[in-house]
């Protein structure tokens, strides 16, 4: 979690180390630079070839990571974008299909070769999951070796060809290494650079709480493909950079062995993390070469190691090294929300806007979980949506947000009707919500869950954030101060930096407040709310939803404690057997008879 | 694994270079120059473990008898010959690592191996930037170009003679016209079909079928009722896989079809052997082979060979459950660097520069070696032959009918 | 004598996939997760009985029972290692990596302890080879068997109608008093003995070889994702399916195509429909 936490412009808020944030922000680029820079230093040649070999890998794995460590995607067999740029770049500059090229363009063109199929082979991550998916990958890596072993005017078939050979002054053994460490490094940066950027914590996002992610506006299919692009071009240029290094490629030094050293690299080194991998990539790459007696053992203490992590250590390298994290939290935590700060989150909507719900029928299998419910928002106030267990409240609040498509009726903000378009659409008409069960990042900083919330506040484009052009930075800076307030006015700020797994359940209630807040919503839908909460609790979240109304947003409460439903409400609608059983203001409800039989009791 | 890893491990090196280290230092030792008792450090590269370690294991086994007989026998002017080994593990990756750290980090004198084309193709020109004299036995034509890789030699025949012994023997020999060529689809296979058909078609061979051929597909019956519907008087297989050569010779009893099967050495071995489905499918199968090692129709080895096998026998070396021809090659290779070392010195240049001029029909057990400035292929057309599979008998077989 | 052999070996070849998948689907009735390791442990099917036939001189019966029983325990140990610790968070996927860390340790274990070539496999029945071989009817009667025998397992046993509660509804059936944990251990043992019934049956088409693990498990899987997982029907219609059409292609276009024409309608069938070509709909997510 290092790198993506880092970079600190909140202050100390999030930061209790003494070091700057730039320099925890790229420690895996400093660390690289120094531990590899230095190398000639005190390692002999030979050391030299293991260390450009790493180098080559964290290419590779620094682009995979973003997909597997990032987004969580199980991409298992990486090793033929490996395979792919390799040919490409050597087939080039041997000039098998073309002239022969310079080995710095056949190295782009390879590069752009990777990118195309690390497309090619994302695209089934976008429909199935973990295993369907591995499988994919696993189903193209044994694929392309075949290509290779066939396809044999370009690839030589099983006889192979010569890689591509450098220009001076990267012809030397050494200087191919300076070559390759100044591409990892360059890597490392951009890697770090994407982490700490809200594209990073999308993929974060996409991983671990993908309902949430898309309730905040990432719309996973461009995120994903983007990323796979990248990590498939950085494959690609791996894989020309593996072929120089070789010298003379065949089918055979594309081993499954290498897939697997990747993949286990980066959960060795933690998910979510870029030191982690780094630090797994060299060690794995390393070990076989200072254990000789093992060394046909390798593949094995590979797949031990994984089975290790995966039972004992899931948070990886990254986890025994977050030293931040194991300081113990102030056990007497009250939150105290501060109402009075809405003023520097939410801008004073002037424009009412009405959300509207016509006829909505639903229903699962035979079962009619809404039938024919009318729903009507307005902004400035907080509507009440009580009933019973099982009467289609939260069905309705998933059909505002898009998480089901109603069978008949309709979804319409002033007009606009947008029943049927998918749930990532929801922020950017500006419709906020929290989930029953609070669906947050546990691996993630409080302060990165609630940034989530502004991802559509962004401007800087992918590769803007990846170099961290100036665009990028007034973006993040935006965006942390933003939630930096938001965090402040639900009156967690001082834990901002704490993991957000370490939370109690109260907390992780007001963290999803701050981070539907980020959206800016006019229509904020909060889904059970005060379940857990104390009741001094109960009373200050009242108090914070009631102003969050008169700022001018609508607020839709589902929720069972009767006392705040009237206390805070402006209207009240009550849901039973999913029929509109009432509605109306809280003292017609009140004294509803049927209402009262049904749900209030006595 | 006949050959002990734990002989030569860095612990090892350490303790020897430290321990001549300290003696050099020792204050009032007269150490004359010419006494340099420094083992020699030979890179020494074969595949023990993964898939091609079955050759590894049977050359290692010769290997190791030169190495002792040498040093037995005094080494170098005094100086032991010590190989520094690293499994390969039929990986070219991992050959590369291990011969940059053979030639950068022990700087060894000489390197011996890798002893497949694959890992010798991706460690050749590491090799040869390095500057290091380098022997091999791989067969692939292209791992000897006295251009690219000056310092390079084999001491084993190149892809093209091996393929023209045994077109030889198809066209000439057992007088087939129509013949089927046949590979599996790797790097051997296909490099050995695109080079043997055209040169078989050049001495009047007739080429009816030729494919590459997925060594893994279960069945080859449909591969084999198309030679043969195509006429096929001999069906020439080229590959190393011996579950792939079985399946051939199986098929072929299956069809009740009676050619001969002539082609890769591996038809011969105690691995196809047992895949057979029947011990007679072995018939009319002939492999190739070498003269010097191969029984005449007496059933005698020739009389260098003969002694060779008596010492293999003294020294207690397994070769029953491998080829003769892979220990006797792993035999040849340190004799021929301990020669150069013997006459030459360990200077590379002045290795290369023996191995250029002085070596002119040296005889080794394995082969007859020829090599000139401009010719780093040594091996002698005549001396590669084709024998009968079903005559294997402690490694090696009788000659094919037809050789004198 | 084409068509003939064709067909045979397609059958035979499909019939393995076919066992393959039923393994896959077993595991995945009984723990909703798939396992890494089908396709090794049918490879080393193979692998025991070379080593106890063979190399040992076991007599054929006495050989095959302990490859069963050994295909058991390695299900159970699957079971107890790397899928019971991560069930609690199946939302994580852990079980993808722990069971492919155990796949891998069997395939590196093989490749130590007994070799990396093909190695014979030896006849089964001792009866002279013919046209139409035992090495193509073995699998298949293995199939048929296999499916018969499940289905009497789950029609006329309590262990069985047990299997299909918890196949139906995990939470449910626990609610009901059901051994829900010793339910899945034993699918998982029953999961080995397939797999390696598959290996062993196979042994004289394919070997004993260490390159079936990895295959075995690529092409066990299509049938399973392409018929719809936890339905046995649809991987042997699948499995049989891709059984024909690979030796089909590998004659009239040569084994590269084949493999290529197979992933491109794996992938493609799955993207159309994730759930497969029979199975349902997937579940409400929020």
């Amino acid at each position: 979690m290092t790198a993506e936490s880092a970079p600190t412009v909140g202050g100390a808020a999030t930061s209790s180390t003494w070091l700057p944030g730039w320099f925890e922000a790229w420690f895996p680029v400093i660390l690289l630079a120094v531990v590899g820079g230095s190398l000639p230093l005190w390692g002999d040649s030979f050391f030299g070839i293991i260390a450009t070999r790493v180098c080559v890998y964290w290419v590779l794995v620094s682009g995979l990571n973003l997909v597997v460590g990032f987004a969580g995607q199980l991409a298992i067999g990486w090793v033929s974008l490996l395979t792919i740029g390799a040919y490409v770049a050597s087939a080039l500059a041997a000039g098998r299909v073309t002239p022969e090229i310079p080995a710095y363009v056949a190295l782009v063109i390879a590069a752009m070769f990777g990118a195309v199929f690390g497309f090619i082979a994302g695209l089934p991550a976008l429909r199935l999951r973990t295993f369907y998916f591995a499988m994919t990958t696993l189903g193209l890596s044994t694929i392309v070796t075949q290509i290779a072993l066939a396809w044999r005017s370009v690839t030589g078939g099983g006889v192979g060809i010569p890689g591509p050979s450098m220009p001076a002054p990267f012809d030397t053994p050494w200087g191919f290494y300076y070559f390759t460490l100044i591409l990892a490094l360059i890597c490392t940066w951009m890697t770090c650079n994407i982490a700490a950027s809200r594209f990073g914590r999308s993929l974060v996002a996409v991983r671990d709480a993908e309902v949430a992610a898309e309730a905040v506006g990432i719309y996973k299919p461009g995120l994903l493909m983007t990323v796979f692009l990248f990590s498939g071009a950085l494959a690609g240029l791996a894989g020309g950079l593996f072929a120089t290094l070789q010298s003379y490629i065949t089918p055979d030094a594309f081993t499954f062995d290498l897939s697997v050293l990747f993949f286990i690299a980066i959960l060795i080194g933690g998910r979510g993390s870029i030191l982690g991998p780094l630090l797994g990539t060299a060690v794995l790459t390393v070990l076989p070469e200072f254990a000789a007696p093992l060394v046909q053992w390798s593949t094995f203490l590979y797949a031990f190691l994984l089975l290790v992590i995966v039972l004992l250590v899931p948070g990886g390298i990254a986890d025994l090294l977050d030293f931040r994290n194991r300081k113990p939290l102030d056990q007497h935590r009250e939150i105290r929300p501060r109402p009075e700060l809405l003023t520097k989150v939410l801008e004073d909507r002037k424009r009412q806007s009405v959300l509207e719900l016509k006829g909505i029928v639903l229903a699962f299998g035979g079962v009619r979980a809404v039938d024919g419910v009318d729903l009507q928002l307005t902004t400035g106030e907080v509507h009440g949506l009580i009933g019973p267990n099982g009467s289609g409240k939260t069905t309705m609040l998933n059909v505002i947000s898009g998480y089901y498509a109603p069978q008949q009726g309709s979804v319409k903000q002033d007009g606009t009707d947008f029943t049927r378009e998918g749930s990532y659409t929801r922020a950017r008409h500006k419709i906020a919500r929290t989930f029953q069960t609070p669906r947050i990042i546990g691996e993630s900083s409080v302060i990165d869950n609630v940034m989530i919330g502004g991802t559509l506040d962004g401007h800087a484009s992918f590769v803007e954030a990846m170099l961290l052009l100036p665009r990028q930075r007034r973006d993040e800076k935006h965006l942390r101060e933003k939630a930096m307030a938001a965090l402040t006015l639900v009156g967690l700020e001082r834990i901002a930096g704490v993991r957000a797994d370490r939370l109690q359940h109260s907390e992780l209630r007001f963290v999803e407040i701050a981070r539907a807040l980020m959206v800016e919503p006019s229509f904020l839908l909060l889904d059970e709310p005060a379940a857990g909460l104390s009741v001094d609790e109960i009373e200050r979240l009242g108090e914070l939803i009631k102003a969050i109304s008169r700022r001018g947003t609508g607020v839709l409460l589902v929720e069972h404690h009767a006392d705040l439903i009237f206390d805070i409400c402006d209207r009240v609608t009550v849901l039973n057997l999913g029929k509109v059983l009432a509605s109306g203001s809280p003292d017609y409800i009140r004294s509803h008879r049927e209402v009262i039989n049904a749900y209030l009791g006595a | 694994m006949k050959f002990d890893c734990r002989k030569v491990t860095r612990r090892g090196l350490l303790k020897g270079s430290a321990a001549t280290a300290a003696a050099s230092l020792a204050p009032g030792v007269y150490m004359p120059a010419i006494a340099n008792t420094d083992p020699i450090q030979i890179g020494y590269l074969p595949a023990f473990t993964g898939p091609s370690s079955s050759t590894g294991i049977g050359i290692g086994r010769g290997t190791e008898l030169a190495v002792q007989e040498i040093n037995a026998a005094g080494g170098i002017k005094g100086r032991k010959l010590e190989m520094v080994m690293r499994d390969t593990q039929s990986d070219p990756t991992k050959a590369v690592n291990a011969a940059a750290e053979l030639t950068r980090r022990h700087k060894v004198t000489i390197m011996w191996g890798p002893l497949n084309s694959g890992e010798t193709a991706a460690a050749i020109q590491n090799i040869a930037r390095d500057g290091v004299p380098h022997i091999h036995p791989c067969w692939v034509d292209s791992l000897i170009d006295v251009k690219k890789y000056p310092m390079a030699f084999r001491n084993g025949p190149s892809n093209q003679q091996v393929g023209a012994a045994a077109n030889h023997y198809v066209v000439n020999v057992s007088k087939a016209k129509k013949v089927a060529i046949v590979s599996d689809t790797t790097g051997y296979g296909t490099a050995s079909l695109d080079a043997y058909t055209p040169a078989l078609k050049k001495i009047g061979g007739d080429v009816v079928y030729s494919a590459s051929v997925d060594a893994n597909n279960p069945d080859l019956k449909p591969e084999l009722l198309r030679m043969r519907s195509a006429g096929a008087e001999a069906i020439m297989p080229w590959s190393v896989n011996a579950g792939f050569l079985a399946r051939i010779i199986n098929t072929r009893a299956e069809l009740n079809w009676d050619v001969p099967i002539v082609g890769q050495t591996t038809l011969g071995s105690g691995q196809t052997k047992a895949l057979l489905a029947k011990p007679e499918h072995w018939e009319k199968v002939y492999p190739n082979n070498f003269r010097n090692l191969s029984y005449n129709a007496q059933g005698q080895l020739p009389p260098q060979s003969a002694e060779f096998v008596e010492r293999l026998r003294k020294a207690k070396v397994d070769f029953a459950d491998t080829l003769l021809w892979w220990v006797a090659l792993g035999y040849d290779g340190p004799r021929l660097i301990a020669e150069a070392l013997r006459e030459a010195g360990t200077a590379p240049a002045d290795i290369t520069a023996y191995w250029n001029t002085k070596v002119k029909g040296w005889k080794g057990v394995y082969g007859t070696i020829v090599w000139s400035p401009d010719n780093h292929d040594g091996f002698q057309q005549e001396e590669i032959i084709m024998v009968q599979a079903n005559s294997l008998k402690d490694g090696a077989f009788k000659l094919a009918p037809g050789y004198a | 004598m084409l068509v003939e052999s064709i067909i045979s070996n397609g059958l035979a070849v499909g019939a393995v996939y076919a066992l393959i998948g039923i393994a896959y689907n077993v595991m995945f009735s009984a723990s909703r997760v798939f396992s890494f390791t089908a396709g090794s442990v049918g490879m080393l099917g193979g692998v025991f009985g070379a080593i106890l036939i063979s190399r040992m001189g076991m007599p054929v019966v006495v050989g095959f029972l302990l490859t069963l029983l050994l295909g058991a325990i390695l299900g159970i140990i699957t079971e107890i290692v790397a899928v019971r610790p991560v069930l609690k968070s199946l939302d994580q996927h852990l079980y993808v990596l722990s069971t492919l860390a155990i796949a891998l340790m069997i395939q590196q274990l093989t490749a130590i302890y007994f070799s990396t070539d093909a190695v014979p496999f030896p006849r089964v029945i001792p009866i002279e080879p013919g046209i139409f071989d035992q090495k193509f009817w073995l699998p298949i009667l293995a199939c048929i068997l296999t499916v018969l025998g499940l289905e009497y397992l789950s029609r006329h046993t309590l262990i069985g109608r047990a299997f299909l509660a918890i196949a139906e509804d995990n939470y449910a059936a626990r609610a009901l008093g059901l051994p829900e944990a010793g339910l899945r251990m034993a699918s998982y043992a029953l999961a080995g003995m397939i797999s390696v019934l598959a290996g062993f049956a196979a042994g004289q088409l394919l070997f004993a070889s260490l390159a079936n693990g990895p295959l075995l498990n690529f092409y066990g899987f299509v049938p399973v994702a392409l018929g719809g997982m936890g339905s046995n029907r649809g991987a042997v219609i699948g499995g049989l399916a891709l059984g024909l059409f690979q030796q089909t292609a590998n004659y009239f276009f040569g084994g590269i195509f084949s493999s290529v024409a197979v992933f491109i309608v794996f992938i493609v069938v799955l993207l159309v429909r994730p759930e497969g070509l029979a199975g349902a709909a997937t579940a409400r997510r929020v």
